[in-house]
């Protein structure tokens, strides 16, 4: 392979993998994406005069892996959604994007998964304890020693050897934990995201 | 105390890490004020105007974010180097940010000019 050819194909290579990594974006803007930094990495690369293989090299390193940039893209696509609504299955669905593509995401993912499924189950609770006052609601079963809690949306037999702790009070303190919980959830979320992108904001060493 | 002196810089130059990176998005909103400017360019004008050294791949996925907040627009132009190069410009949002967030800058760093005064008299 020419020593051109040879960085062509190091550019091709880092495209095509940052390409495959924002399939979940609208085609056009990965389109856009990927056409923008091969831009940035051949003028980068020329600054010499001529467009190398270690020219491309060095361009690609400060560049940071398609999988970082990748990254930054959706965290910065979440943190831009964020500031137009806040609806969860929203941010939810950048952050499985995010996953995808580092460990820090997935983490972030698994929290919220448990934060939105949290404050939903109070909400519905709350909903529900209107079609099933007899058995939706927070049950406390003394079980010998220890004491098991249980929030239950009312399907099913009403629970034996149970008390149900805040009878009709789950109405309003459910809506009102499970609001908080979610809204919690999705501030975690973003101060997560802000907190990645800063860290990746400036080089290394 | 070699020990203490090296720690004592990691937490000064920890700071000033965290200093730099609250400011990137007024530094690219202050890049642009001026007219249009591609990605490279900003990068060189945050390097040799603000002493801002910035991971490169950090800037195009925030360049990406003004535009989707329409606080930013682009356009694809042709250049002599024989590639198209992507330019943005700030939109009228863009310009209130700016001015927004410069006049966050300008009120904080002159009160803390003031508090700060005493330490440069000691220099």
């Amino acid at each position: 392979m020419t020593r051109a050819g040879d960085a062509q194909h190091k550019i091709e290579a880092y495209l095509g993998r940052l390409r495959q990594l924002l399939c979940g974006m609208n085609a056009e803007d990965a389109r856009e994406i990927v056409e923008e930094l091969r831009s940035h990495i051949t003028e980068k690369a020329a600054e010499d005069g001529q467009v190398t293989a270690a020219g491309v090299d060095t361009a690609l390193t400060r560049l940071g892996s398609p999988e970082e940039l990748a990254s930054q893209y959706t965290t910065d696509a979440l943190l831009a959604r964020a500031e137009v609504t806040r609806s969860p299955v929203r941010i939810l669905e950048s952050l499985f994007r995010w996953a995808s593509l580092s460990i820090a995401g997935f983490l972030v993912l698994l929290t919220s998964i448990v934060g939105y499924f949290l404050g939903g189950t109070f909400m519905w609770c709350a909903v529900l304890k209107i079609v099933h006052p007899q058995s939706a609601g927070l049950w406390v079963f003394p079980n010998g020693g220890d004491t098991g809690i249980s929030l239950r949306l009312g399907f099913g037999n009403p629970p034996l050897g149970g008390r149900d702790v805040l009878g009709w009070w789950i109405v309003p303190a459910g809506l009102i934990v499970g609001c908080g919980l979610v809204m919690l959830t999705t501030r975690f979320a973003l101060w997560c995201a802000r907190q990645y992108r800063k860290s990746l904001a400036l080089p290394r060493g | 105390m070699k020990e203490r002196d090296s720690s004592d810089q990691e937490t000064a130059d920890k700071w000033e890490i965290q200093l730099r990176k609250g400011c990137l998005e007024l530094a690219i909103l202050a890049a642009l004020w001026d007219g249009k400017l591609y990605g490279l360019e900003i990068l060189r004008r945050l390097e040799t105007d603000s002493d801002l050294i910035v991971s490169e791949g950090t800037v195009y996925p925030l360049l990406s974010r003004l535009k989707v907040l329409g606080l930013a627009r682009s356009e694809w132009v042709e250049s002599d180097a024989g590639h198209p190069r992507k330019y943005y410009t700030l939109t009228p949002a863009g310009k209130q940010r700016g001015r927004q967030m410069a006049g966050m800058w300008w009120r904080f760093s002159s009160s803390m000019s003031r508090l700060l005064a005493p330490l440069s008299r000691e220099k």
